[in-house]
């Protein structure tokens, strides 16, 4: 008799605790217990009736999302968001960021459609979110930590991790001296002359992580930039507007460029290489150079602290150096479901002071090897590579561009497009196909995908 | 109370116990899976983007859009040569491994489990592991063919559009044989061995008793496992997903791949659905035939 009563009892608590949890788990205690649960209601009750400063102590929960596809950055932002939690214990932080082959954005949109859509996330397509209405405006008190804020539609979406860095070429010196080349190219037919003295010393001379869609865009825009964005800067819009084409001389000129350089010198397994994987490449000696950007410059030397490298950005054939380094719609946001609990619009805000706090911006910066978007002076440790980065930003001959999806307002392209569009490019290289024609299926993409739009 | 309620049964239908217990399960099945099915074939004639609120009704433009689209003729290309393959493939190497576990004397259920163990691995977890292997630069088949010579031949297994599908069909008919053999396996146990013994004695070779009186034998279980197998290819998502991204290029997209990217990834949840409506109407008319034409070689025993 005593087994089953035993045996009732348990079945009875196992039947409560499974439905105890199932209550807890929104609420994303750490605790994980449902005595953890109960024991902070009656410290927040308690909060609530003795004022304004017992309600720091309340716990609350944010959720938080950012790309993880960059292993330095990822771990930067680790680094900031454990020693937040430590300075503010009552705010726990649910990190929902997971690593996917995926891009960003269509991860995000998974996640939104499970209704997990975090209340600070790294936003990087606003557009999209915005006009939605996911997205809430940064809170005002926020608005004078930086020197420039993105703006979309009249309101103040973002708060920019980083200043936009340019890409440009991360080379082997070692495989450079290798090969005979003892200058710098200064236009981009010296730039092939160099690729040509590398091949045939036997090296690979360029790596790409062509299995991360993300990864092409450096490449690509790199053309597009230099020989469709360089002259008019609104050409997207007219795409839009159909009185500019793919198959117009410059974009011609730009993907025609891009398929021989791929054809003859990018790494035989491009197609199927990671962008996690370039570093290794390089530091292993298989390839020669990596075109990408100063985010890469933490993962080559914590793969090789002896490998010696440099950094230069490419020139365009006239001997101009344009490279991406415009201000984007991109940054911390806030979600509009998460403004409307003030405890966490709270928790969130001082998150973002403390981001860019002088004290972890300036490690979180070295980390990435970002270039400061406050007000406030901070500095950090720079490596020679690095210091041509912060030199070629803030030269002004240099001019800035952006690449094809990050242009917004008249010339934002539609969202469905670039991933196609790299795509399209993939297939061209490896396909060996005409540039006219698949400008042409471009051109038709393009005006099925802003009409789809509109609908 | 039975002679009195099978007068009245139509009118007290809900005496009988056997409605209460379907009940239950009846009302999950419909909330969960009916009540999804046809708000969806809603959703198909909309263009919903999949966050905002507003739902706006366009017709057959879904459908249109899909009936001109290259990238889908593409895609249902891809999908059709993926399932023949993979239901071909899986079936005959599946079938192979049968007859190989049934006649081995030693070891037997070593060789069963081995051959099963694919089966149990996730999807995804088997894409990481051969995008690993078949990787250019540090996998091991590229390695090993350096080994022994053949660096000829060696290519971007996963890179190379003309390799890509192949090695992504190859790797899912690895995973997946295991399973089939086992219903293989029990339709060969189910073989009388009289028979085989009155063909041998009539003169038959191995190849013959295979022929005509082995294959024809295990027609129930052939078409369970094609069945099975082509329903299975038809929705082939994990690996390619994880180890291609449907490209280089879009040489291995596949409709559920397509789906996917369009659905979530671009944003247009309702285009998405019409897809997905599309690739339902194909498996059920494909399933359907196959029904028809395999029901018919059944000989019950």
């Amino acid at each position: 008799m005593k087994k089953k009563s035993y045996a009732k009892v348990f079945c009875g608590l196992l039947a409560a605790s499974l439905v105890l949890t199932a209550c807890g788990g929104n609420s994303g205690s750490n605790t994980n217990t449902n005595n953890g649960g109960s024991t902070n209601t009656p410290a927040t009750t308690n909060a609530q009736t003795e004022g304004a400063t017992e309600d720091k102590k309340d716990p609350v929960t944010i959720s938080i999302a950012y790309a993880t596809g960059d292993p330095a950055t990822k771990q930067a932002i680790e680094t900031t968001i454990d020693a937040f939690t430590d300075a503010y214990p009552h705010v726990t932080i649910k990190n929902i960021s997971e690593t996917t082959s995926d891009s960003y954005l269509d991860w995000l949109k998974t996640k939104e459609a499970v209704g997990e859509f975090p209340d600070l996330v790294e936003m990087r397509d606003t557009k999209v979110f915005a006009d939605a209405g996911k997205l809430a405006e940064l809170p005002e008190e926020l608005h004078s930590l930086f020197t420039f804020l993105p703006e979309y539609g009249g309101k103040f979406y973002n708060a920019p991790l980083t200043g936009n860095t340019p890409n440009g070429i991360i080379y082997s010196k070692k495989a450079y001296a290798d090969a005979g080349v003892t200058e710098l190219p200064k236009t981009y037919d010296e730039f092939i002359a160099v690729q040509e003295k590398l091949a045939a010393s036997g090296i690979s001379p360029i790596v790409v992580g062509g299995k991360d869609l993300f990864h092409m865009g450096f490449w690509v825009n790199y053309f597009l930039i230099n020989n469709v964005y360089n002259t008019d800067q609104d050409w997207n819009s007219k795409r839009t507007a159909q009185t500019a084409s793919f198959t117009d001389a410059a974009p011609v000129q730009a993907i025609t460029d891009y398929k021989e350089l791929f054809s003859k010198y990018v790494d035989k397994g491009w197609l199927s290489t990671g962008d996690n994987q370039t570093a290794s490449m390089l530091v292993t000696g298989k390839a020669a150079q990596l075109y990408s950007g100063p985010w890469m410059f933490g993962q080559i030397s914590e793969a090789d602290p002896s490998f010696e490298f440099g950094f230069y950005a490419i020139p365009n054939r006239d001997g101009s150096v344009i490279v991406n380094g415009l201000p984007t719609l991109a940054g911390w946001s806030l979600s509009a479901d998460a403004s409307k609990d003030a405890a966490k619009v709270e928790a969130i805000t001082e998150f973002i002071k403390f981001f860019f706090d002088a004290e972890q911006y300036s490690p979180y910066l070295a980390t990435v090897n970002g270039i400061p978007t406050t007000v406030a002076e901070v500095s950090y440790e720079t490596g020679e590579q690095m210091q041509e980065v912060l030199r070629l930003m803030a030269d002004s001959s240099v001019k800035k561009s952006m690449m094809i999806n990050q242009w917004y307002g008249e010339n934002a392209i539609p969202p469905q497009f670039r991933n196609w569009f790299y795509k399209l490019l993939q297939e061209l290289v490896v396909s060996d196909g005409d540039v006219m024609e698949y400008m042409k299926q471009a051109d038709a993409e393009y005006d099925s995908n802003v009409k789809a739009n509109l609908q | 109370m039975n002679a009195a309620n099978s007068g009245m049964k139509k009118k007290q239908w809900w005496r009988n116990y056997a409605i209460w217990f379907i009940l239950p399960a009846f009302l999950l099945y419909t909330t969960f899976v009916m009540v999804p099915t046809f708000s969806s074939i809603y959703l198909s004639f909309t263009s919903w983007d999949g966050i905002s609120d507003n739902i706006r009704y366009i017709g057959l433009e879904n459908f249109k859009e899909i009936w001109n689209s290259p990238r889908v003729h593409n895609a249902l290309t891809n999908t059709i040569i993926v399932a023949v393959a993979l239901v071909l493939l899986e079936n005959i190497v599946a079938l192979v491994l049968a007859i190989l576990v049934d006649q081995v004397r030693w070891f037997k259920n070593l060789f069963r489990s081995i051959f099963y163990f694919p089966v149990l691995m996730s999807g995804i977890i088997m894409g990481f592991i051969w995008m690993i292997i078949l990787n250019y630069n540090f996998g091991v088949v590229n390695q090993v063919l350096d080994m022994i010579g053949l660096s000829a031949i060696k290519t971007d297994w996963l890179g190379n559009p003309d390799y890509a599908l192949l090695s992504i069909i190859l790797s899912t008919v690895w995973k997946a044989a295991g399973y089939y053999m086992i219903i293989y396996l029990a339709g060969l146990q189910g073989i009388p061995q009289e028979l085989l013994e009155a063909a041998s004695i009539d003169g038959a070779g191995k190849w013959k008793q295979f022929i005509h009186v082995t294959f024809p034998l295990l027609a129930g279980a052939t078409t369970v496992c094609v069945m099975l197998s082509m329903i299975n290819s038809l929705k082939l998502f994990d690996q390619i997903a994880v180890m291609t991204n449907g490209g280089p290029g879009f040489a291995t997209e596949t409709l559920t791949y397509i789906i996917y990217r369009v659905a979530f990834g671009e944003g247009r949840q309702g285009f998405g659905t019409a897809l997905a409506i599309v690739l339902f109407i194909l498996i059920l008319i494909i399933s359907l035939i196959q029904i028809r034409l395999l029901r018919k070689r059944e000989v019950q025993m």
